[in-house]
């Protein structure tokens, strides 16, 4: 009870002095920052899969080319899980005497469970979303299939042994693209037609899709539930499977979402352990003149033990308050350029956010408070007296004990959180000795300087050690903020570099000879598009070094299963090798003759190797070819790109039809109408809908980095004016003595903003060094990304350190140089 | 007959420096009684400060033995002798040393609340109205004098009622004609609780008015007499 009143005392009177004051606003800082970071990447993180999901317009689906068992959904339906099957397979369809090959998606009440469907009176019209679904009877059809069969909404289409009514043009649907049976125009029906065109029997190729939607935990309830029935007939999918790309994106973006959340963490901890440290240094009088007066070192020990966590108790429910009031500016702040529908938050944020502070409190703040019960009574009557404080390996062991502790936590990945600790380590090791060094210089040059400068360079000097420890703090706080800028802009630029602006957006395939000039003539005119058309020829490979292509893959342990080694392809020939395609075994053809080059995976998968033989069947005449190299292409380019590519004089005698890909903006879609009309026979595959959608999901995955990158800056900023804030007694007592002896206000704000600027400037380029190594590391480790060299880094770290320290210092201890020196000695005193 | 309510017995001090041991007292003995007013003297550098830290229990001599009401302090921990500071020594000191975020009041109300008093408050009040202060009990240090500070440290020294009271230069940082009101108060205060008094000061003057002056050098007694001038 006297220990309670004791420390309530203590609170009282330490509160009112404003000796609490830093640490407190240190905390609320640690734990607002943290649970603002948090919040919004929980929920921003949702928001981007739920809207990713709607690229599978579910959150979960169930794939397989056979039917899936109803069992699968009553599971699902017991979980409260929202389900919908569809049905999709190639169909050709009549209108009189036309006839079209479709891609037909029946569907049940209730798709998409993600995402809308768009639709338009007439075809390439203006679009809008609608939830509703075709009516039974009715059929929504491709605009692109309008103009091929001369049909106009309201017209019969016949499917199979169904005559249906076409309704309206489907402009747009949430799972667009994706598989290989689903190209061609999209004929959208109501799976209870389906019995009725007779079309679905034992055999056909059909794709069932059973998909789902509900809670992240009901779903992983589900998952668990049908793992064993699952294999390895059926696929359970996400978006990450199903669309590896945004799974790419997504996934980095989270761990850079993550790694901000992990900055501010640490830099949040530097900031209290700084306002612990400058506390505790207040306290050593404080401490000595109460042990003189009876106090025992329980009682101080206690006594700011209880400090602590009655400081936990006020500061941390006080910081989740501010950290949901600073996540809600930002949500409205930013909900003009983010109309995204933020899911509600968990309970994990504010876990995160009141853990932080307490482990902030204990692993950062504790050392130094701690200590002051070892303090010497004797310091009431000897000053000099040295109070040691805790042992260098207390102090840093607890910090990086907390600190692995809160990332791992925080992160729940191992690899990041040591990563990121072992370049914050090593980096600090660098930067003590590089602080070192540069201070020693800095010496030198001062002593031929003017007097301002000889007085900040002095004051650098004389300090060494306290301020090679502020210099580490500066170099890792402005260290953290360039790691997040490299990062966010190698990510970014990645992106960008996947998928330009002008990325094509639309296939063209069926070309006959006869018309490769006219459409070559109308795309060069209408569209923006790489000039070249390539042919395409089906054909397949029947045997591999002499051995007959299937027995080849048996002999090698291949399976059956599955588009094997002697499946129908598209072969084509070129002469030079493909933008977008890199040799990684072997050459490109430099002499004439019978060569082939193969696709890197499609290689790997076939066991093909260079210098194998292959003997190949098109159209019933055979061939043998040798493989020349391999090739790594990249798909994402949205460029035609082949799995078998030959060298010239191999497949020109054979039928071909050919094919290209273009870009076209999304007011010119009518192009589309007029390439159709005069040639009904080629193939148009649109794909700028999924692009505009990854473009989308991208450039949110953008402003959501920006957007923590400008909280752990504030983060950052706090931990500057902490550390100003700590070393501010020091060098007040020291100017202020100075202005006593007659120096001018001029000449000690010149000396503090030199001082300031000088640390600032070499804590830059500490960072500029840490920030290359770490982002060097981490994009070639984490990201796997390539690493690459920033020389702008080098310019900006220096500059960005000299200003803001400088700023963040002077306007810190302004107040001070202007009252009058007696009251600041006094204070001091 | 008077009882010894302080003895020391060849206390040495011995501090490790960068030359070498630095011998800072040397075997010193010493006793003094109870409601005994003890003035030490000395030149700078002679031992004074060090010794009344030991004697007082805020340091250890490197060895000898210091015994302060019955207790032999050399031979307590810290928890023991703090707690025997708290319930029977009070300070006052050249720097005053108040506690810069607590109130007038709230200075000389510390003892009685580490002690665990009953009414702390009321002691206290009473106490500064003794040093003339009832009216700035609201005041923080920073806004008193020199004077007014070291007068709060007088009525804390005596608030725990101590049976010593331990004094280090009092007067040194504040000039003639304050110095003497403070030493008047000790002085008055000193015989009002009956209390033993233990002085360090450079002031001869101010020694005089004691009972007993001990005159230190180099770490050793050099002379001890009968103060003449109170």
């Amino acid at each position: 009870m006297r220990r309670l009143a004791f420390v309530l005392r203590l609170l009282r009177r330490d509160w009112r002095g404003g000796e609490l004051t830093l640490l407190i606003v240190a905390m609320l800082t640690a734990v607002g920052t943290v649970t603002a970071i948090s919040l919004t990447v929980d929920r921003l993180g949702r928001a981007l899969l739920s809207e990713s999901s709607n690229f599978l317009a579910a959150d979960r689906l169930i794939a397989s080319s056979r039917e899936i068992p109803p069992d699968f959904e009553s599971a699902a339906t017991e979980l409260g899980i929202r389900t919908a099957r569809t049905l999709t397979f190639p169909s050709m369809v009549y209108a009189g005497d036309r006839n079209q090959l479709v891609s037909v998606k029946a569907v049940s009440q209730g798709y998409p469970l993600r995402g809308t469907l768009r639709v338009s009176d007439e075809p390439f019209g203006p679009d809008s979303p609608t939830d509703a679904l075709p009516e039974p009877g009715e059929i929504w059809l491709d605009g692109r299939v309008f103009p091929a069969l001369g049909l106009a909404p309201g017209d019969t289409l016949v499917v199979g042994e169904a005559a249906l009514r076409v309704t309206r043009v489907l402009a747009g649907e949430p799972d667009r693209g994706g598989n290989f049976l689903d190209f061609g125009p999209r004929l959208l029906m109501r799976l209870e037609d389906v019995p009725a065109t007779g079309m679905v029997k034992p055999g056909s190729r059909i794709y069932h899709r059973l998909l789902f939607s509900g809670d992240e935990g009901d779903l992983s309830d589900l998952a668990g539930r049908l793992e064993g029935s699952i294999k390895p007939h059926y696929r359970w999918m996400s978006i990450r499977e199903s669309s590896p790309s945004i799974g790419d994106a997504l996934g980095r973006a989270e761990s850079c979402l993550m790694l901000g959340g992990l900055l501010a963490v640490l830099l949040a901890g530097a900031a209290v352990a700084l306002g612990a440290h400058r506390y505790a240094r207040r306290h050593y009088e404080h401490v000595a003149i109460l042990k003189t007066l009876g106090a025992t070192p329980a009682n101080i020990r206690y006594g700011y033990l209880g400090l602590l966590a009655g400081l936990g108790l006020v500061a941390v429910p006080l910081g989740l308050l501010v950290g949901g009031a600073v996540h809600l500016g930002i949500v409205s702040a930013l909900s003009t350029f983010m109309p995204v529908d933020l899911p509600m938050p968990g309970a994990k944020p504010f876990a995160v956010g009141a853990m932080t502070g307490f482990v902030c409190l204990f692993a950062f703040a504790l050392p130094p408070v701690f200590a002051l019960h070892s303090i010497s009574p004797m310091r009431v009557i000897r000053r000099d007296l040295e109070h040691l404080g805790p042992s260098a390996p207390v102090t840093y062991g607890s910090a990086a004990a907390g600190s692995l502790l809160l990332l791992i936590w925080y992160t729940g990945s191992l690899v990041l959180t040591l990563w990121t600790l072992l370049g914050v380590i090593g980096v600090s090791l660098l930067f003590g000795a590089i602080a070192l060094l540069l201070l020693h210089g800095g010496h030198r040059v001062g002593m031929q300087a003017g007097s301002r400068w000889r007085l900040a360079l002095a004051g650098l000097r004389r300090r060494r050690n306290e301020n090679v420890a502020q210099l580490l703090i500066f170099g890792l706080a402005i260290m953290l903020l360039l790691i997040l800028l490299l990062l966010r802009t190698e990510l970014i630029e990645e992106w960008r570099s996947q998928l330009p602006e002008d990325a094509p957006n639309h296939f063209v395939m069926n070309v006959v000879p006869e018309e490769l000039d006219d459409v070559r003539q109308m795309l060069t005119e209408n569209t923006t598009y790489g000039g070249v058309l390539f042919p395409m020829i089906r054909g397949r490979i029947i045997a591999v070094n002499g051995t007959e292509a299937s027995q080849w893959r048996r002999e090698r342990g291949g399976g059956d299963d599955g588009p094997g080694i002697s499946s129908e392809r598209n072969l084509s020939f070129s002469e030079t090798l493909p933008p977008n395609n890199r040799i990684v075994a072997g050459q490109w053809w430099a002499t004439s003759g019978a060569y082939v080059s193969l696709e890197e995976e499609f290689a790997r998968e076939t066991g093909l190797a260079v210098g194998d033989s292959l003997r190949f069947d098109v159209a019933g005449a055979t061939f043998d070819a040798e493989v020349t190299s391999v090739r790594e292409v990249e798909w994402d380019s949205m460029a035609p790109n082949f799995f078998l590519l030959f060298s010239p004089g191999v497949l020109e005698q054979y039928a071909a039809t050919w094919m290209t890909s273009f870009h076209l903006t999304a007011d010119k879609k009518r192009f589309l109408n007029t390439l159709l009309s005069r040639f009904p026979t080629i193939t148009v595959i649109e794909v700028d809908e999924i692009i505009a959608q990854v473009q989308r999901i991208i450039g949110r995955v953008t402003q959501a980095i920006e957007l923590v990158l400008a909280l752990v800056m504030g983060a950052g900023c706090l931990v500057l004016v902490a550390s100003i804030q700590a070393s501010r007694d020091q060098r007040l007592a020291e100017h202020a003595l100075l202005r006593a002896l007659g120096g001018s206000r001029r000449l000690i704000q010149g000396a503090l903003a030199a001082e300031f600027a000088v640390l600032g400037a070499f804590a830059g380029v500490v960072a500029a060094v840490g920030a290359e190594l770490t982002t060097w590391i981490l994009t070639t480790q984490v990201f796997a990304l390539p690493g690459s060299v920033h020389p702008w880094v080098w310019m900006v770290g220096p500059v960005v350190g000299l200003v803001v320290v400088a700023v963040c210092g002077v306007l810190s201890t302004r107040s001070l140089v202007h009252s009058p020196p007696i009251l600041v000695l006094r204070e001091l005193a | 007959m008077s009882t010894v309510i302080l003895r020391a017995r060849g206390v040495t001090k011995i501090l490790p420096t960068a030359e070498g041991e630095l011998s800072i007292l040397s075997g010193l003995d010493l006793e003094i009684n109870a409601g005994e007013s003890v003035a030490v003297i000395g030149p700078s550098g002679s031992g004074k400060t060090t010794l009344l830290g030991i004697l007082a229990g805020l340091d250890l001599p490197t060895s000898g033995e210091v015994m302060l009401d019955g207790a032999v302090i050399t031979s307590l921990d810290e928890e023991a002798r703090a707690r025997l500071r708290g319930e029977r020594v009070g300070f006052v000191f050249q720097s005053f040393q108040l506690l810069g975020s607590l109130t007038a009041l709230e200075n000389v109300m510390l003892p009685g609340e580490l002690k665990g008093d009953p009414d702390p408050r009321r002691d206290a009040l009473d106490l500064l109205d003794r040093v003339g202060l009832r009216e700035r009990t609201t005041h923080y240090p920073r806004q008193l004098s020199g004077g007014e500070q070291q007068r709060v440290a007088v009525a804390r020294a005596f608030a725990s009622r101590p049976r010593i009271l331990f004094a280090d230069e009092p007067t040194g940082n504040l000039d003639t004609a304050t110095g003497e009101h403070i030493i008047e108060l000790i002085f008055e205060l000193n015989r009002e609780f009956a209390t033993t008094l233990v002085l360090v000061t450079h002031d001869v003057r101010l020694a005089g008015r004691c009972d007993r002056i001990i005159e230190l050098d180099g770490g050793r007694i050099v002379g001890a007499r009968a103060a003449v001038g109170a």
